[in-house]
């Protein structure tokens, strides 16, 4: 029996900007996989691609930016194609949440809103008919009385409810992927764990696959059972979480592992063996 | 919101007051004798005395300023016994130069202001945000090169320079258009508006740089903002992200600017007034300042102020609607 086709793969994915003083590489020839139910956890400092890479994957590289490769969503090329094409997909087959959700929210309008415009953007139908979905999201997510919390506008919520919010949003529409780049960074550590814990739920009761990035070692270790490692565009290590955690192979890998607090680290039994 | 309201509107009353009382204080202590303004020059002491007392310029200053006070919010009579003549408020009391009232003349000037600034606002928002969305959105392009370069013109070049320019081209040149003067719309709506389009024109040009300006900048840093990328990442249509949620908080900011600019005008374009010869609040303070006119140029200044004030309590009120993080915490 072989093994199911991944939902997400990349492939030799490369992803320039034209600059003054010529072409930057940002991204270097650098491939994965995504399975149903899977998550992979991409790590890396700042400036080492991940974002970049998760952008690429929904076409929404800042102006300028050119992706070479390949990235197939279930077996179809999604690099090259038309926007309109690409309008289709997002939202739609393949979710995403960003790192600072006060911000990621227009401020204008009520959450309600923003919810059910991305429903209506790929579903069409009535406001009323979007309204159910909508408090059924916020329901998903744990927000109580969201019957009433939808016409809410995102200031006058906490910081670990915008971020509820903002993945009702990105999976009101049950999209097989799910991009969540930094989603608990600009949380506290308790908020953080929720969020997390909310994720794992989600993503045991839609089977969706997970591409999450972050620069948080402790964060990955919680959510991911594949760990990619990247610095400076290109793949440091790629591995299980455990291998990754208890016997990283790359030097740099281990400077990462060792910056973490101990006292957050649930694999400091197995570091010490490795060290 | 009541509440808000009413101590919002309290509070432009006690900035009004004060206005007035500097006002008061510089033609009092400034200016020259006004009684001996009036006489003229075939003039006696005991006629100066007699005018003295009729306007009550003996008294001393308090009791003058609380006078004036009365007259604008009951009125007020001038001297007695048969050479009494009644103010009715809103008093502002009688020009030095003419003797007319300056009430009467405020509200016989202020229809023309009202025209200058209600028809150059229309076209000002209109050609600047609109040349400033066009910008934005087409940046880098020669649309945004000329858009801004008009702009630039709009802005260096001076109101009366632009009004001399026009007015040479196309009355005097090209002859399409008669000499400006303020005819009533309803005497005759075409020479109406060939009167009034230069002034629109001018104004207009002047503000739309501004806007367009300003426009740009506020569109550019929406799209940069991080909850169009989530719109973006949504899926939504371009047309969509630029309507609801690029332009709303682009635009907000100029109804702020709209409203301080418009109020300004309702006071009076000094300068376009006069460069056109319009008979408008405008041209009338810059008579008045030329003759010394002081009653005149209290009733126009504390006019401008007037409409600056309540143009600013209007805009709070309006924004309270527009942006609701304002709007959640003023109840």
């Amino acid at each position: 029996m072989t093994a199911p086709a991944p939902l997400l793969e990349v492939k030799n994915l490369t992803i320039t900007f034209p600059t003054p003083g010529g072409t930057v590489t940002v991204v270097d020839d650098l491939s994965f996989a995504i399975r149903d139910n899977a998550t992979l956890g991409v790590v890396g400092e700042s400036g080492s691609g991940k974002s970049m890479t998760s952008l690429a994957v929904m076409g929404l590289l800042p102006p300028g930016g050119r992706a070479t490769g390949s990235v197939l969503l279930d077996g179809e090329e999604l690099l090259g194609r038309s926007e309109r094409e690409l309008r289709r997909i997002r939202g739609e087959r393949v979710g995403m949440v960003f790192q600072d959700p006060l911000s990621s929210l227009n401020p204008y309008y009520t959450v309600g809103l923003q919810i059910e415009e991305a429903y209506r953007a790929h579903r069409g139908g009535s406001r009323r008919a979007a309204r159910a979905v909508v408090v059924e999201a916020l329901e998903r997510v744990r927000i109580t009385d969201p019957a009433r919390r939808a016409d809410h506008y995102p200031h006058q919520f906490s910081g670990g409810m915008r971020q509820r919010i903002m993945i009702a949003m990105a999976l009101c529409l049950e999209p097989r992927v799910l991009i969540a780049d930094e989603p608990t960074t600009a949380l506290d550590v308790t908020v953080q764990a929720q969020i997390l814990d909310l994720l794992r739920d989600l993503q045991a009761q839609t089977g969706m696959a997970m591409l999450f990035i972050t620069h948080d070692l402790a964060v990955v270790s919680q959510v991911a059972q594949e760990v990619l490692v990247m610095r400076n565009g290109s793949m440091v290590e790629h591995g299980s979480a455990e291998q990754i955690f208890s016997r990283p192979r790359e030097a740099y890998t281990r400077v990462l592992l060792d910056a973490v607090p101990r006292i957050d680290d649930p694999f400091g039994d197995l570091r010490r063996v490795s060290a | 919101m009541v509440g808000y309201l009413a101590r919002r509107l309290l509070s432009a009353l006690g900035i009004l007051l004060l206005i007035s009382l500097f006002t008061y204080v510089i033609f009092f202590l400034l200016s020259p004798d006004p009684a001996v303004l009036i006489c003229g020059k075939t003039c006696t002491p005991d006629r100066i005395d007699q005018i003295r007392g009729t306007l009550g310029l003996d008294q001393p200053f308090w009791v003058q300023f609380w006078d004036f006070l009365r007259g604008f919010f009951v009125g007020r009579t001038y001297g007695d016994g048969a050479s009494a003549v009644s103010c009715p408020a809103p008093c502002l009391g009688f020009s030095f130069q003419t003797n007319r009232s300056v009430t009467e003349m405020i509200e016989t000037r202020l229809p023309v202001s009202a025209t200058v600034a209600l028809g150059a606002a229309v076209l000002w928002l209109l050609a600047g945000v609109g040349a400033g969305l066009l910008s934005a959105v087409k940046q880098g392009t020669w649309w945004d090169r000329g858009a801004m370069m008009f702009a630039l013109g709009g802005i260096s070049l001076p109101n009366y320079f632009v009004a001399l320019i026009l007015q040479y081209v196309l009355v005097v040149q090209m002859q399409i258009l008669p000499f400006p003067s303020a005819v009533p719309f309803g005497e005759d709506p075409v020479r109406w508006f060939q009167s009034y389009l230069m002034p629109w024109l001018v104004l207009a040009f002047g503000y739309a740089a501004v806007y367009a300006r300003l426009v740009r900048a506020n569109v550019l840093d929406t799209l940069g903002e991080n909850f169009l990328r989530t719109a973006r990442a949504k899926g939504l249509s371009g047309r969509l992200i630029l309507r609801r949620h690029a332009l709303r908080p682009s635009l907000t900011p100029v109804v702020t600017m709209f409203g301080m600019d418009f109020a300004g005008l309702l006071g009076g374009a000094l300068i376009t007034e006069t460069v056109f010869g319009l008979n408008g609040v405008g041209k009338l303070a810059a008579d008045s300042i030329a003759k010394n006119d002081q009653p005149v140029i209290m009733g126009v200044t504390l006019l401008a102020a007037f409409f600056v004030v309540i143009g600013n309590v209007i805009v709070d009120i309006t924004y309270t609607f527009l942006d609701p993080r304002v709007r959640i915490a003023t109840r």
